[in-house]
């Protein structure tokens, strides 16, 4: 693959942001180069840097003195200073293209595919043929289309042709199918490898996920806090990792085919430790949910012991119920529809067509679709955030207090001017049982759920802000379990974090559900964590759920046509 | 994109017929006598009789608003009761004077928005000191504009006109807007005078409505030149002042035109104190009189005629609305 003069070199190069008068390094002394033809992964967590090393090889950070940078890059053999050269403005949009994140609104909504396109092919022939080699089937059809006439997948493409059309020697691709569903990601990376391949470009695919990056990558650099911790061709890095932080990444994977009986991903002591003494209380016993946490019991094990427990102290086991003995919530033969936006003639959008879906007592069922199933509107409606067309649903009142949401965008549900001290005794004062309590055991209880979420005492007096997603997220759970709810409706809680940290929340989840005994119903798009969360798995596409199968043997049960196409997306 | 002008322009019957009975009715629940104020208060109880029958007071109400909504689409608005003048031809010349001054007054203010929210949008310190004289003039309002104008353009520097439309007479077959007048009759030194009596009246009533609109128009474009969509222009090397002109403009115009329309409905009160301090005889200035001499014929026929100018300008808006977003459009 490598060729005798790399398009790309960077050396030594190190770049901070300057902003209130604090000095942040997102990059520091890193080196790579890229040949012509091959594609090098950029693979991190948030912060790793991973975007700020696309940013500067893009030349598309400000040059006003609020981005400072040391070291050297060269394109195509032509040496630029990074971010403040006044030669990058010839090499953006020319020498480097590149493809982002969001295609929904990386698209100019007031303006014709064709006219975008045909400013860099300079014909309309061209741009029809720009948009075939990214395999569109009726190019002179879209070329007339506006983006919101358009599939998030269908936009992807057109940035592909769109960055391609310049000819670049490189080609930045920053999360290109992160923002996708699943079962269109693996088209869309298989148009741009194949794409970019013809066109002969090097490729710098920036992602957070190892999967995709084994699959479209040459050699992987392997970020963490601006540092290449490791480098190398594709299969010695995800095969035989050297550093540990890249070993951590590849725990964090969520696949078909974890182990659901121990925790995923690394386990941190502390958070364990915090979990374990807030848990005191629960029905669980404390060093049961530490050893479970742990990883040293098996699922079989654990429900042994704590059943055990219960039978000796009168009090239920607080677990998994092996079969269903009652329902938690139930809806019945749900229909939802929405007024089409923009005009009114084309009527009504049905977007639930009879859903009937259960939850037992205790049980955790995983809603699982791509955008557009419907499945955010199911559990809208189990919430009661939506009222159902047609249809009843119903929800037992086991703990008393109904159902409780816990969205994907932690930091928007939570009240920003409130500390989180007061965003917990806000929902504690709102129940039947927390409105008894004296005012020193409601504060008693909000500490208890801050360390049964597994953050430190400290958090109660930060506002939502000053913490990092994964926190936020910890305490929209310790929101909503503060007093627990007989169901816990999980919106994709998730997607929006960064690997290892999703693994934790997926932890907790798994954890609060069995130590505090409430059923989960919880919605994503990701099979993966649907299987480790979830006993049930009922998969919904167009506004019906089309089948539903037990967690464990999700890709070996799911059978319909929809159901596999999601299996093998998730493998590959 | 036609069926949706048409729909647009059917409700905008709807809501006129709704002003008309509105404007109708505000006449009828005032407690000043409409006969006494055509009179007068001396007059005896036979002259207010037959006045009440010339003003055709003695017909039902139901009859009464017949004859005033198919007498406005005839042309007949009825009687001012101060001018006792068919108020159809007081307006005649009224009209278009108001029209020609607000047409250039909001002229101004969309070009000086547009110059005021692409300068700040490209911004530097030009777009600090901007900000500033938003602010400052937007607090201004028009009558001190005005004056100050006055002040310094015609006393000061004696550069412009600073009352009437003209200093010439005015033409046999006037259209009623002096400076279409001027090119009709091939006189461009009548529409220069024309023009020059504008500018102060039409500064006066469009600053404070072109700095809203500038703010607004300035806001969108801060947005879309910072959208993922104006990354994508970067990335492929258009340049600032391509983007801006390319993606910029348009995608910031919405919210911009919803604030047009609003702006040209406020402009209404503004032009009645602009016109006074002009000596612009236009609708203003007939309805200040007319509010004074409690002529509620007068007033019910100023309001309906600004109403439908305000409805049909807002129609017209979101048919603009339309054609700029494709998604309004097509859904």
């Amino acid at each position: 693959m490598t060729t005798a003069s790399p398009v790309l070199t960077i050396d030594d190069l190190t770049v901070q942001y300057r902003a209130r008068g604090r000095t942040v390094t997102a990059v520091s002394d890193v080196t790579l180069t890229l040949a012509a033809g091959e594609c090098l992964g950029l693979v991190g967590e948030s912060g790793s840097g991973k975007s700020t090393i696309g940013a500067v090889v893009q030349g598309i950070l400000p040059a006003d003195g609020s981005v400072t940078a040391t070291g050297a890059v060269a394109i195509d053999g032509r040496p630029l200073v990074p971010v403040t050269d006044p030669a990058w403005r010839e090499i953006r949009g020319r020498a480097v293209t590149t493809v982002f994140q969001d295609p929904m609104r990386s698209l100019d909504p007031t303006m014709r595919i064709g006219r975008m396109l045909d400013r860099y092919t300079g014909s309309a022939d061209a741009s029809a043929e720009a948009l075939e080699r990214v395999q569109i089937r009726d190019p002179r059809l879209v070329l007339r289309k506006y983006p919101h006439q358009l599939s998030g997948g269908m936009r992807q493409r057109i940035m592909i042709a769109l960055a391609l059309s310049r000819k670049p020697s490189i080609l930045v691709a920053d999360e290109p199918t992160t923002a996708l569903d699943v079962s269109v990601q693996a088209e869309v990376l298989t148009v741009l490898k194949e794409a970019a391949s013809d066109a002969g470009c090097g490729v710098i695919f920036v992602t957070h996920d190892l999967g995709v990056a084994h699959h479209m990558c040459d050699r992987l650099a392997v970020l963490q806090r601006g540092r290449v911790v490791e480098q190398g061709p594709v299969d010695e890095v995800i095969g035989a990792p050297t550093h540990e932080y890249t070993r951590r990444l590849m725990a964090s994977r969520l696949t078909l085919d974890l182990d659901r009986s121990r925790p995923v991903g690394p386990v941190d002591d502390a958070v364990v430790a915090a979990m374990a003494d807030a848990g005191a209380e629960s029905t669980v016993p404390a060093d049961l949910t530490r050893r479970w946490d742990a990883g040293e019991l098996t699922w079989d094990a654990f429900v042994g012991e704590t059943a055990a427990l219960g039978a000796a102290t009168g009090t239920p086991p607080a677990h998994l119920v092996s079969h269903v003995t009652r329902t938690s919530l139930s809806l019945n033969g749900i229909s939802k529809s929405y007024r089409g936006h923009g005009r009114g003639k084309r009527g009504l959008h049905q977007v639930l067509h009879d859903v009937s879906l259960e939850v037992g007592y205790r049980e955790a069922v995983a809603l699982v679709g791509e955008s557009g199933s419907g499945k955010s509107t199911t559990l809208k409606i189990a919430a009661g955030i939506e009222k159902p067309d047609a249809g009843t649903v119903s929800r037992q009142g086991v703990a008393g207090e109904g159902t409780q949401v816990v969205f994907q965008d932690a930091g928007a549900s939570l009240t920003p001017w409130l500390t989180v001290e007061q965003i917990l005794l806000e929902r504690i004062e709102h129940t039947r049982t927390g409105a008894v309590l004296s005012k020193e055991a409601r504060l008693a209880l909000a500490a208890k759920t801050i360390g049964l979420v597994g953050l430190p005492p400290e958090v109660l007096a930060a506002r939502p802000t000053q913490l990092s997603g994964g926190q936020q997220q910890r305490v929209a759970i310790a929101r909503a379990v503060a007093v627990p709810p007989s169901v816990l409706l999980c919106d994709e809680p998730t997607s929006a974090l960064d690997v290892s940290v999703a693994c934790s929340v997926l932890n907790l989840i798994s954890l609060l559900r069995h130590s505090l005994g409430i059923s989960v119903l919880f919605v994503t798009h990701d099979l993966a964590a649907a299987r480790l969360i979830a006993d049930r798995v009922a998969v919904m596409t167009a506004g019906r759920i089309v089948e539903t199968v037990p967690g464990e043997r999700l890709a070996h049960d799911l059978t319909t046509e929809y159901g596999r196409r999601l299996v093998d997306a998730s493998l590959a | 994109m036609l069926s949706f002008t048409l729909r647009r322009l059917a409700s905008v019957v709807g809501v006129v017929l709704f002003l008309a009975l509105a404007v109708f009715a505000l006449g009828k629940v005032g407690n000043a006598d409409p006969v006494r104020t055509y009179i007068g208060a001396n007059a005896s109880a036979e002259q207010v009789e037959q006045a009440r029958a010339e003003l055709g007071l003695d017909d039902p109400l139901l009859t009464q608003f017949w004859n005033f909504l198919t007498g406005a689409v005839q042309g007949d608005l009825g009687i001012s009761l101060s001018t006792k003048h068919a108020i159809a031809d007081d307006l005649s010349t009224r009209l278009p004077a108001t029209l020609e001054l607000a047409g250039w007054a909001l002229g101004f203010a969309v070009i000086l928005a547009v110059v005021l929210a692409a300068v700040a949008a490209l911004g530097g310190k030009v777009a600090a000191v901007l900000r500033f004289v938003f602010f400052s003039a937007a607090s201004a309002p028009a009558f001190l504009v005005a004056m100050l104008g006055v002040l310094v353009f015609y006393q000061a520097w004696g550069l412009l006109p600073a009352s009437g439309r003209t200093s010439y007479g005015v033409y046999d077959d006037s259209t009623g807007f002096y400076v279409i007048d001027g090119l009709l009759h091939a006189s461009p030194l009548y529409a220069a005078d024309a023009i020059g009596h504008l500018i102060l009246p039409a500064v006066a009533a469009g600053l404070a409505p072109g700095v809203a609109l500038a703010r607004v128009l300035s806001d969108g474009l801060g947005a879309s030149m910072s959208s993922p969509f104006a990354r994508t222009a970067r990335a492929m090397g258009e340049s600032e002042t391509t983007i801006l002109r390319r993606h910029g403009l348009r995608n910031a115009s919405s919210p911009a035109l919803s604030m047009l329309a609003v702006q040209a409905g406020l402009m209404v009160s503004s032009l009645v104190v602009v016109e006074q301090v002009f000596a612009w005889n236009g609708l203003g200035t007939y309805l200040a009189n007319a509010i004074a001499a409690g002529d509620f014929n007068a007033i019910a026929a100023v309001s309906l005629i600004l109403g439908v100018v305000y409805v049909v300008l807002n129609a017209l808006v979101e048919v603009a609305l339309a054609a700029v977003d494709p998604r309004v459009r097509l859904g």
